[in-house]
């Protein structure tokens, strides 16, 4: 889901620069002092995970994690995400610097998304809602992901239908695993250290 | 902090799944060599799958297209090194693959040069000296079976260098996530010891 350099127009370069800019700006005032620890160990989660590969028929696509992140996180995953891709795209060529502005809005707004989403129900009392719940964060959060790519591209140029098809069906078992993924963290850090979602 | 070691835990359940499994950059590589008159280029994902109809554009020093076409099911696509007084210099290769991925390379105008390259001066001066029974010989012919055998005997070795080529650029190193996860840490210290400023 790291689009490469090369493929994408000015226009949408600049735009998905400014855009995580703003955000990261926004985020780094809200980032308080204590939860940096937090931040860097995510980061590095979303770091490592993205070299997770998952085969899918002719090609192959990657653990993104954003799901779990944006539950954790909310708006400062935007520099946890752009701090990875940004290392990511140094020293493995793995997306591109150019795309960097792009790339990271493209995960980490649905990152954002699902932290308001879910972030009540992933908290409240009842445990298997907040699995149900955490599921779902896991599995939108690739898949608005997926339909930013797929908007990126068009917007570039290639017909919309073929890209976005193209994106979700290929990232649908990622989805799914991820999913599994969030679900499986949140009760995790339910049962074990409830402090930290603030059950 | 209390939540710490659940977090480090993640983080290192992550880098032990990640060791066992293969660990590539999620991009496309294009590699390209010469046969006789021809370029051949195969296209694969880096963990190994090959780029099955995905673009291909050569262009010239100057940034014309000179030719394009679509890998087969190999991943490969060859092509006619176009002739001297069209291409002038390097030539480039780009590949574009699906969703956002696109590498390319370049051949050398030396590599290129090395094919147009005549070994009939050479011929020349020993064939006039040589016993009668090989002037009857076609000087094309003598050229011709010299750069078959030639070929023959540099196909091992210039399948052997691909494959080498192939592996020093897929992998990543434990070594490298090590240290972008060390990178991120330092990172985020920065911004801490900043943002402890402010308070």
């Amino acid at each position: 889901m790291h689009i490469s350099e090369g493929i994408l127009s000015a226009p949408v370069l600049v735009t998905g620069a400014g855009l995580t800019a703003t955000a990261v700006a926004y985020s780094l005032k809200k980032m308080e002092h204590k939860e940096v620890p937090k931040v860097a160990l995510l980061s590095s989660v979303f770091f490592v995970a993205s070299l997770i590969h998952v085969p899918v028929g002719p090609s192959s696509v990657h653990l993104i994690l954003n799901g779990i992140i944006g539950i954790l996180l909310g708006w400062v995953a935007f520099p946890a995400i752009l701090v990875a891709l940004a290392l990511q795209g140094v020293l493995f060529q793995f997306g591109g610097i150019t795309t960097l502005g792009v790339n990271t809005f493209n995960m980490a707004l649905p990152a954002i998304i699902c932290f308001y989403l879910f972030n009540r129900g992933v908290r409240g009392k009842n445990n298997f809602f907040a699995l149900m719940l955490a599921f779902f964060c896991g599995f939108l959060a690739v898949l608005l992901s997926g339909f930013m790519v797929a908007a990126a591209l068009v917007f570039t140029g290639e017909p919309f239908l073929q890209a976005a098809k193209l994106v979700l069906f290929v990232h649908l078992p990622v989805m799914i695993l991820e999913g599994v993924f969030t679900a499986f963290c949140i009760g995790f850090l339910r049962k074990v250290r409830p402090e930290i979602l603030n059950v | 902090m209390k939540n710490k070691p659940y977090l480090i835990s993640i983080v290192i359940f992550l880098i032990i799944i990640m060791m066992n499994v293969s660990v590539f950059a999620h991009k496309v590589n294009i590699f390209a060599y010469l046969e006789g008159d021809k370029v051949y280029t195969e296209s694969y994902f880096n963990d190994g799958k090959k780029c099955i109809n995905s673009k291909i554009e050569v262009f010239d020093n100057q940034g014309n297209k000179l030719l394009e076409g679509l890998t087969d099911e190999e991943g490969m696509f060859s092509f006619k090194v176009p002739p001297e007084d069209v291409i002038d210099g390097d030539l480039k290769v780009v590949l574009t693959a699906s969703m956002g991925h696109r590498a390319e390379c370049t051949i050398s105008a030396d590599e290129l040069g090395d094919t147009v390259v005549s070994i009939e001066e050479k011929i020349e001066e020993p064939i006039s000296v040589a016993s009668p029974e090989v002037s009857s010989l076609d000087l094309k012919e003598i050229q011709s079976l010299i750069e078959d055998a030639l070929d023959e005997k540099l196909k091992p070795i210039m399948g052997e260098m691909r494959e080498f080529k192939k592996s020093q650029e897929d992998r990543i190193s434990p070594t490298e996530i090590i240290g972008g996860i060390g990178y991120i840490i330092g990172i985020f210290g920065v911004i801490a010891y900043f943002l402890s400023r402010k308070r």
